[in-house]
């Protein structure tokens, strides 16, 4: 049966109104690829002028004189460091419970929800949190309140993908391991644990990710610090936060600092990213 | 038979001695258990921790200005007056601006991925709208302070000064010098900061779709955008809806691309070119010089107002996708 | 072979069955003899993997499963809730559908059961992880590559590195779970061969979908369907004169 004339016209409006949406869907891919592009662009050639060796050996100058960054980037690995040895072991504790104990108790249910929830809380929430709970009773800012800050940061992200690591692990690796009298515990240390060790590693990397960004939760936790300094419970310096302080100034130095400062942070967090995608595709 | 019995008592033997091994296995075995169970509680202890702190700090705010505090919009730390209107209009507004321009960037960056777009650029172009997830947001915050803020002021905000200023009703909404920083400004650039979320959770909804739903719309003759619109929209509903709230969620809370951009002030204007403060601006702002305990508490009350309402969007939207994992679970 | 040398290593009596309400099994009672093969046999769904996850208690591992009746051990209820899991699963082995090498060497693989029951010299482990790869037939294969991870290995080696695996640890009863599901004509003449050997010194119970291969390796056959044993007996009789017509009409192909 052949189409009628209507019909066939009718055809080619559908089709054409069909084209012209699609076509802005792609104007809309355009957009956030530009977007991409302008900022990565912007950031690059204006991070590159600000970069110099002196950025890694000097610390913080004062207004009107130059200097480098050594003082937050120190205080920034420290931080995420500590950050990551207390956020680390609790949420793979905790994303264990959940799939191997919890699984679909009650109380899981609330945790995982809960969790979820942490997972995207705002995080300048966590500072005030922390200031409450670690700086105001002591009277003082500190680099370990800095850092537990960001371990509440980290341990949802580790909980969520350490849960669902292990329960890609099939079901019938677990119980060839129970069928061997296996304890509870040594079944999952060392039999699931090993299977899913990749993809718990790539959570790891995407919480550093995550913090190494992160400025909000430091404001008020760790504060900042013109000088060097390794004292954990002393006001310390982070990127992030001299980025913050120095871009909103008007002085020119403390801006072309800030610049390199924001061409390391996102150089740092891309490079963990693409790291951590490429060691959860090769595992595929 | 002689054998049969020394079997038996070598295998009882050697069930003693397993037994025995076994037994070093018990304690750790527990311990083990109570442990990931501890660390899973600690999760709930996180959220309580958050509430009764901020409850605690914000306690003296409301116990001298009572609601008042959620409804006047002057901001004196000087007198020690605080009201916390104009942060609280400045987040709503700044947030849906964004969601509103994020919205249909990101489902169509997600239609375009998964229907249009040729398969070997799928897979790099996806990972490029990642790139722009994984960006921190104080990146953000420096590029539209140094960038994209001067640009609307010189090319944009001048336009739509020109073009909308003189009309009535919306004229007001385009009022005023262009500024550069503003609340439109802070706007787009959250805008951009969560179009990758709207995308991703939009284009893993999407390929839940069966093959066969949509391959039985095409065999009816059905156009690519009449798939999608028909078939895949109405099919994932739920999820992108839930994905969108997720986003609002995150712009509700941002702090650094929205500081650096949205100019820091008290005031609640009618224009969008005006600037204007956000909840987590004013406390990034604000915060470490503040002196006082009433100050403080304004701060901290801003940080409850903010978990609250961004607590509301996120278990909303962790709830419709709940329901969608569970109509998939089926 | 004669009646009175055969022992009831594993005696299940009046066994019942729950998923959740779902009853799954209903009110089983049949032997396993010692030093023997006993094949479950059945159409998808009629209980006979169920029935093999009791043996073991495997079940346990999941909320809302449970059973009741009694299954004795050399005379002892392994239904009891004091039992010890660990120990039970130590004396009764299982081998799956699907290979499930853990995700190390295959050295360690073996080791790593014995490790958890005994302490022993390298020396002496090397000879137990020996002796179980020659038990199941694989030592030849992988003695020059011990270190190599156990994933590395075919389908039809992994399953046996499974089996050395579980006789490594020296189990009285094994289980198979169709063992040879996933597995090419050839791995699974193998393993069938194996079998044969194994029940020298070990009683074995094998579900399999495929009715050769029952009558191949086994001395006794259960039919199951719809979670009930309709019959037990010797496979010879079994699959020459059944006695239930429901027997009759799947071993010669009507249904299932």
């Amino acid at each position: 049966m052949a189409l009628t004339e209507a019909q066939l016209a009718k055809y080619r409006r559908r089709a054409r109104g069909g084209r012209i949406r699609m076509a802005l869907s792609l104007g809309a891919t355009l957009v956030g690829l530009t977007a991409l592009a302008l900022i990565l662009g912007a950031l690059v050639s204006k991070g590159i002028a600000g970069l110099n060796l002196a950025v890694f050996t000097e610390t913080t100058p004062p207004p009107g004189s130059t200097g480098g960054l050594l003082n937050p980037i120190v205080g920034s690995v420290l931080m995420t460091l500590i950050a990551v040895a207390i956020g680390t072991p609790l949420g793979i504790l905790a994303g264990t419970w959940l799939a191997e104990y919890g699984a679909h108790s009650k109380l899981a249910g609330v945790i995982r929800f809960i969790n979820d929830i942490l997972l995207s809380a705002p995080s300048i929430v966590i500072g005030l949190f922390i200031y409450e709970l670690m700086v105001r009773p002591v009277g003082r800012f500190s680099a370990l309140a800095g850092a537990v800050a960001l371990s509440v940061i980290v341990i949802p992200v580790v909980l969520r993908t350490t849960e669902d690591m292990l329960r890609l692990v099939p079901t019938q690796l677990r119980e060839a391991a129970f069928a061997l009298g296996m304890p509870r515990s040594l079944v999952i240390r060392r039999v699931v644990y090993k299977a899913a060790s990749t993809g718990m590693v790539t959570g790891v990397l995407l919480a550093v990710a995550r913090i190494s960004g992160e400025t909000a939760p430091l404001l008020f936790t760790a504060l900042n610090n013109q000088f060097f300094n390794a004292d954990l419970t002393q006001p310390t310096a982070s990127l992030p936060v001299v980025i913050f302080q120095f871009a909103m100034s008007p002085y020119k130095q403390w801006q072309d600092l800030a610049w390199a400062g924001a061409l390391l942070i996102t150089f740092t967090v891309l490079a963990l990213s693409v790291f951590a995608r490429a060691l959860s595709s090769r595992t595929k | 038979m002689v054998d049969i019995t020394s079997d038996r008592i070598e295998t009882g033997d050697r069930s003693v001695a397993r037994a025995k091994a076994l037994a070093r296995y018990r304690i750790p075995d527990s311990i083990f258990e109570v442990l990931t169970r501890s660390a899973a509680i600690v999760v709930l202890v996180i959220l309580g921790g958050v509430i009764l702190s901020l409850i605690r700090g914000a306690l003296p705010v409301f116990e001298t200005f009572g609601f008042d505090f959620l409804g006047t919009s002057s901001w004196n730390p000087a007198k020690e007056r605080f009201g916390a209107l104009a942060p609280i209009y400045g987040t709503v507004i700044s947030s849906l601006i964004a969601l509103v321009i994020a919205m249909p960037l990101g489902i169509g960056i997600a239609i375009f991925l998964t229907e249009l777009c040729p398969m070997p650029l799928r897979r790099p172009i996806g990972i490029a709208i990642e790139l722009l997830a994984g960006i921190p947001s104080i990146i953000y915050g420096i590029w539209g302070l140094f960038f994209f803020a001067p640009f609307l002021q010189a090319n944009v905000q001048p336009l739509l000064i020109e073009t909308f200023g003189e009309l009535p009703l919306i004229g007001a909404l385009f009022a005023g010098p262009p500024y550069g920083v503003g609340l439109l400004t802070a706007a787009l650039v959250l805008s951009i900061m969560i179009l990758p979320f709207i995308t991703s959770i939009s284009r893993d909804v999407f390929e839940t779709v069966p093959p066969m739903l949509k391959e039985s719309a095409y065999g009816l003759g059905c156009t690519t955008w009449e798939v999608v619109r028909h078939v895949v929209l109405p099919y994932t509903r739920v999820g992108v809806i839930g994905g969108i709230m997720l986003a609002l969620g995150r712009a509700l809370g941002e702090t650094m691309a929205v500081t650096f951009v949205i100019g820091n002030v008290h005031k609640v204007a009618g224009s969008l070119l005006a600037p204007a403060t956000t909840i987590s601006a004013t406390i990034a702002n604000e915060f470490a010089e503040a002196s006082g305990d009433l100050y403080v508490g304004a701060l901290i009350a801003l940080g409850l107002i903010l978990f609250f309402i961004t607590f509301l969007v996120l278990a909303g939207a962790r709830l419709l996708l709940l329901r969608l994992e569970k109509r998939a679970g089926a | 072979m004669p009646a009175t040398e055969r022992r009831e290593k594993v005696s299940v009596r009046d066994l019942r069955f729950f998923y959740g309400d779902n009853l799954a099994l209903k009110n089983i009672s049949l032997p396993l003899y010692e030093k023997h093969i006993t094949a479950f046999i059945g159409p998808s769904g009629c209980g006979k993997s169920t029935l093999l996850r009791v043996l073991n208690r495997m079940y346990d591992l999941y909320p809302r499963q449970r059973a009741e009746g009694e299954v004795l051990l050399d005379g002892e209820n392994i239904l009891t809730p004091g039992q010890d899991l660990n120990l039970l699963r130590a004396k009764i082995g299982m081998v799956f559908q699907k290979p499930t090498p853990f995700p190390m060497s295959i050295y360690d693989n073996i080791a790593f059961g014995i490790r958890l029951y005994e302490d022993i010299p390298k020396s002496e482990m090397d000879g137990r992880v020996e002796e179980a790869l020659r038990g199941a037939a694989l030592w030849n294969e992988v003695k020059d590559k011990l270190g190599a991870s156990g994933l590395s290995l075919s389908g039809g080696q992994q399953q046996r590195l499974c089996i050395a695996r579980s006789v490594a640890i020296r189990p009285e009863v094994i289980l198979f779970d169709e063992p040879c599901s996933a597995l090419d004509p050839i791995s699974t003449a193998k393993i069938e061969e194996l079998m044969d050997e194994l029940k020298e010194e070990y009683t074995i119970a094998i579900v399999t979908h495929s009715m050769q291969q029952a009558a191949r390796v086994s001395e006794y056959t259960a039919f199951m369907y719809l979670g009930e044993l309709i019959e037990f007996g010797e496979t010879s009789k079994i699959f020459t004169t059944p006695a239930d017509q429901r027997t009759q009409d799947y071993i010669t192909g009507r249904f299932g």
